[in-house]
């Protein structure tokens, strides 16, 4: 299927940490070309390392989550970025947002870009599909 | 092959390969069906097992998509069965 799906992630918390690698593995499985853009607390989430946490006080159960998707063969964060890059799927940094969190360029996990709104606008442009994860 | 009791859900027998992504959940079977589809050879067919409920209407959503061939589907208890013949 030819087509673009774009989608930006502004939280970083453990769901919007998920839908984003789900979508993306699915489309780029379905033949479509995948881009990510992360900015505010999504930005975390491109860090190597990071564990993403449910949100708020639920924070506390994330281990419980975590625990019943490997009993239900639910592939994990790690695991499904793994197969995201492995599926082409494209992950952009936004550069402001890296300023502002602090975050260099060596925090982030191998293969991804860092790019300003213009840059990721134009390639957003003539995209089929795009989603808002924040 | 075909033998006379064959029930009719077992008349695509003539599959080149299978894939089992029984216990797999979404988005799992339809990743691991693309990568599977990818190493096959034009015309050949595929046998695809699934348990996962939203794979009733992904796969046929994923051939559509793809433009590879849903040449039929069969539910056997909760496992769904598919043949999909590779563009």
């Amino acid at each position: 299927m030819a087509g673009k799906f774009v989608m930006v992630v502004s939280e970083g918390s453990f769901d919007k940490a998920m839908m984003p690698l789900i979508m993306g593995t699915t489309a780029a499985s379905m033949g479509m070309e995948v881009h990510v853009f992360y900015t505010f607390f999504g930005l975390k989430l491109l860090k190597k390392g990071v564990r993403p946490k449910l949100k708020g006080l639920m924070r506390l159960f994330t281990g419980m989550i975590e625990k019943k998707m490997k009993k239900l063969n639910v592939p994990g964060y790690d695991e499904m970025m793994r197969q995201a890059k492995d599926l082409g799927v494209n992950f952009y940094a936004c550069s402001t947002s890296m300023a502002l969190m602090g975050v260099k360029d060596t925090d982030l996990i191998d293969g991804v870009k860092v790019l300003g709104a213009s840059a990721f606008l134009n390639i957003a442009a003539d995209s089929k599909v795009q989603l808002f994860i924040g | 092959m075909h033998g006379s009791d064959n029930t009719a859900g077992e008349m695509f027998l003539d599959k080149d390969e299978t894939l089992d992504a029984r216990g797999l959940m979404c988005p799992m079977p339809i990743v691991h069906l693309a990568k599977k589809v990818k190493g096959m050879s034009s015309g050949q067919v595929l046998e695809l097992l699934a348990d996962d409920v939203g794979s009733k209407d992904d796969v046929p959503a994923w051939t559509t998509r793809t433009g590879n061939e849903l040449l039929g589907m069969e539910e056997d208890g909760k496992v769904f069965r598919f043949y999909i013949k590779v563009k």
